[in-house]
């Protein structure tokens, strides 16, 4: 028809392209993506979060999770864009300051909650310490009080936001995931209304949720929860000889708790309450084990570290029924023989002004409490320093403070004892049971201060004697870079667990310390080796097994048992691991209404001799797949179907042209 | 990208070859046969060039020219090949139709609209091939150098502008510069079926 014109037409253009090509092969390079995870990984964002999980008592829900079965997908904007009415539900970027009055709001107005696909908090780099925040109440486990007023505001700043039910995800944000989502917020507020909007995917997905079982029991039953529980330590200082012929020593028991907890499961360091009390507790035992006649005390010291007592004092109820019943994890200690107990709590804020003062709360106003107030107040005043106070708390306090303390008054009223705190008639501690509890929030002078204090008054009361020996009580000093050590190793992600104490005797599965007590995963049957006790636990138990016992040499190495029965092996994770004689056991904590037959969880009903019992919430947490946090843009859904619809049209507008066609040829043959 | 979006961007990129399947191919189950049988090939003959160009891997994704030595291979081997087919099939004295299947790229590319312009991609080479196939058969039956000189032309020539791709933004001129060269091809073949036609 016409050729020429056509080939050159055709030749012409492949001149000019073969050109433009030339040029581009020079140009620059754009993103080179290199294998589908590369472009799976520039598509989706993962973010750094700390989540907030659900967990479940007897009767009721707390916590946070997805809806439903499905991940959350909803956009992201500030909390501003709450007050407009044309943004339906949105994934909600809170500041700090503003994160408890939104969970409030959020709590008395369902309205609102359905507006809130998810929360996602902002960790603001100014840091807003003046105010203080806290999620816990404002009496916490007011139940487990062994006095009737139970209004009494031990935590004046607690918002009760932790133990309300949420029917959303929400999740922490890290420092550089802050600034991150800060600008995809403001993105998204200048394309308002106008696609790709960056939208956030929430995957909180809790088994009981999916499962729909409501309360411990039932998901008990089914097994789609966990008990919280894990593995507290005790140890005696010097070690119990079982085979000794003499009688046996009345006991002092000195007890500490590790475990902590806040509103985002994994950050909770718990730096002022409690773990300054452990940190105390463990630089007491390392001051005293260095004395040398530790055998001719006349009282028996034994150090106890509860975990699992922000969830209704699990660890000291099982202490207790443990020691009743005569359980092998307690063996050598006899219950009776309990005279006197000390209990550190927070210690690390004493320090104020440059004057030092902890407070002591007794339990009941004794002879034998004023005893221990008395060695506590010789201890102090053997520092020879007058800026040191130890003073009795003060007498309109209705009883002690929340404390393991309140578990053995409800078992025996008449327990001889005394809980050392740094406050008075309300906790110093503006960050109780926050995620903002960190180092920043106490001062380890204080933990020092503390602990020789301790160590000192319990030199007095175990030697029991009108005349005291000062030139030993003044040789007992604590090492105050212990104490700096044992704070940057708990509570701090640097170093963390992967400080050189620490490694001494574990090889920690995390860095950063978490101290959330945790599910209680295995069979609650092994006190010497168990599998999965956590970090803490087993620095804790290693640590004083380390330090109650004699220095020995030729030490044997050891894996996991040792011959004799009266040696355990210490740091047996390691290469140093050696069979030392000491007595440092484990005690498998959960609650006391739970019992594990048949490889599940059993509730027990309430039983009368078992006062707290009767008001254990009894915990459990939810069992979940993964959790996560990602970030992408998403496109609207008007435009994806008009893509559909190109594709459909054009499939079919192919078809009819190529029916057209057909007829067209076919018409063209019938011509000729 | 949720399904409705995949599944529009797949019909955008198959759509027309689906079309031309269901209305030409699939009522003749020799032309089927025979479809299948020539995809076969193609894909034997992506096997081997992929053979072949492994010995050169990794390629350095900064520098372009290597990208544009394996299309200048990959083409010249495909023609060849394609040569070879030819002279298999002209055993079978039939006409037929055949849909080759561009499967292995070795780069991927990122830009705002990647989805559509991969699917858009897809769809024009797809047509650039098949009716390449028409216009070489039609060539090396006829001994017509024109035409056996076009395809392999417009193969090379299509190839080569999809490193326009790689610079930023070149996707908004290539692609569209592709569909110009898939409906030249497809004016080229349907002149020759109109010639052939008046022929007979």
């Amino acid at each position: 028809m016409f050729p020429p014109l056509d080939r050159g037409f055709v030749l012409f253009v492949v001149c000019v392209l073969l050109l433009v090509d030339s040029f581009c092969l020079v140009a620059g390079e754009a993103n080179a993506l290199e294998s589908v995870p590369d472009l799976a990984k520039a598509m989706y964002l993962n973010v750094e979060g700390y989540p907030c999980v659900r967990l479940l008592n007897l009767s009721a829900e707390i916590g946070c999770s997805n809806p439903g079965w499905k991940k959350i997908v909803a956009p992201i904007f500030k909390l501003e864009m709450i007050e407009k009415p044309v943004v339906n539900s949105f994934a909600v970027l809170v500041p700090l300051e503003e994160f408890e009055s939104l969970l409030l709001r959020v709590s008395s107005d369902p309205k609102l909650a359905e507006r809130i696909a998810g929360v996602l908090v902002e960790s603001t780099g100014i840091e807003h310490r003046s105010l203080g925040s806290s999620p816990d109440e404002k009496f916490p486990q007011a139940a487990f009080a062994p006095y009737l007023n139970v209004s009494f505001e031990w935590n004046p700043r607690g918002s009760r936001i932790m133990w309300n039910h949420y029917n959303f995800p929400a999740f922490l944000l890290s420092d550089e995931s802050t600034k991150l989502l800060q600008e995809m917020a403001k993105q998204n507020e200048k394309n308002f209304k106008a696609y790709p909007s960056t939208v956030a995917e929430f995957d909180l997905v809790m088994q009981t949720t999916k499962a729909e079982t409501r309360d411990s029991a039932s998901c008990l039953k089914k097994q789609t929860c966990l008990p919280l529980g894990g593995y507290s330590v005790w140890s005696s200082l010097p070690p119990i000889d079982t085979t000794s012929a003499e009688p046996p020593k009345s006991i002092i028991l000195v007890m500490a708790s590790m475990d902590s907890a806040s509103f985002f499961r994994d950050v909770s360091f718990g730096a002022d309450s409690p773990l300054s009390g452990l940190i105390a507790l463990l630089a007491a035992v390392d001051a005293l084990s260095h004395g040398s006649n530790l055998s001719e005390l006349k009282k028996q010291l034994v150090f106890a570290v509860f975990t699992g007592e922000v969830w209704g004092y699990l660890g000291s109820r099982r202490f207790l029924l443990e020691l009743d019943l005569g359980a092998d994890s307690l063996k050598g200690l006899n219950g009776s023989m309990i005279e006197q107990v000390l209990e550190i709590g927070s210690v690390g804020k004493g320090i104020s002004g440059g004057v030092t003062t902890f407070f002591a709360h007794p339990g009941q106003d004794t002879s034998s409490t004023n005893e221990m107030l008395n060695a506590l107040q010789k201890a102090g005043i053997s520092l020879g320093s007058d800026n040191v106070n130890i003073r009795k708390a003060d007498v309109s306090n209705p009883g002690v403070p929340p404390s393991s303390l309140m578990s053995f008054l409800r078992k025996n009223s008449s327990v001889s004892g005394i809980v050392l705190e740094d406050f008075d008639t309300s906790f110093i501690n503006k960050f109780y049971h926050s995620h903002l509890d960190n180092p920043s929030n106490i001062n380890s002078s204080s933990i020092a201060a503390a602990s020789i204090i301790i160590a000192r008054a319990l030199y007095i009361l175990a030697s029991d004697s009108p005349f005291l020996d000062l030139i030993a009580l003044n040789s007992i000093k604590v090492n105050v870079s212990l104490v700096e050590e044992l704070v940057g190793c708990l509570l701090t992600c640097e170093p963390g667990f992967s400080c050189g104490l620490v490694k001494q005797f574990i090889s920690p599965s995390n860095i950063c310390p978490s101290h959330y007590v945790g599910v209680f995963v295995d069979s609650p049957f092994e006190t010497q080796h168990p599998q999965y006790a956590d970090d803490t636990s087993r620095f804790v138990w290693n640590f004083l097994a380390d330090r109650t016992s004699a220095p020995q040499k030729n030490a044997s190495p050891c894996k996991v048992g040792c011959h004799e029965s009266a040696e355990v092996c210490v740091a047996a994770e390691t290469e140093n691991s050696r069979c030392v004689k000491s007595t440092t056991r484990y005690i498998p904590t959960y609650s006391t209404r739970l019992k594990f037959e048949a490889n599940s969880w059993h509730i027990l009903p309430a039983n009368a001799s078992d006062p707290s019992g009767l008001v254990d919430p009894v915990w459990t947490e939810s069992y979940w797949n993964t959790i996560g946090l990602r970030v992408y843009t998403m496109q609207s859904s008007a435009y994806d179907n008009m893509v559909l619809l190109i594709g459909i049209l054009s499939t079919v507008a192919t078809y009819i042209a190529t029916l057209v066609s057909r007829t067209f040829l076919l018409k063209v043959l019938k011509h000729d | 990208m949720t399904v409705a979006a995949g599944l529009g961007y797949a019909l955008i990129a198959l759509g027309p070859a689906l079309s031309i399947f269901v209305s030409v191919i699939a009522k003749r189950p020799f032309l089927v046969l025979t479809l299948l049988s020539s995809t076969l090939f193609w894909l034997v003959s992506l096997i081997l060039l992929s053979g072949v160009w492994r010995a050169f891997l990794p390629v350095k994704s900064s520098a372009s020219w290597t990208y544009a030595i394996v299309i200048l291979t990959s083409v010249s081997f495909q023609e060849g090949v394609r040569l070879i087919f030819w002279k298999l099939y002209k055993r079978l004295e039939e006409m037929l139709n055949s849909f080759a299947d561009r499967t292995s790229k070795p780069r991927l590319f990122l830009t705002d609209k990647m989805q559509i312009g991969l699917a858009i991609i897809s769809s024009a080479f797809l047509l650039i091939h098949t009716f390449s196939m028409v216009i070489a058969f039609n060539g090396y039956a006829e001994s017509r150098k024109s035409d056996q000189f076009f395809v392999p032309v417009i193969h090379m020539v299509a190839s080569m502008m999809t490193l326009i791709n790689l610079v930023p933004g070149g996707c908004a001129v290539g692609v569209p510069l592709l569909c110009f060269f898939a409906f030249v091809t497809l004016h080229y073949c349907w002149r020759t079926v109109c010639r052939r036609l008046i022929e007979n």
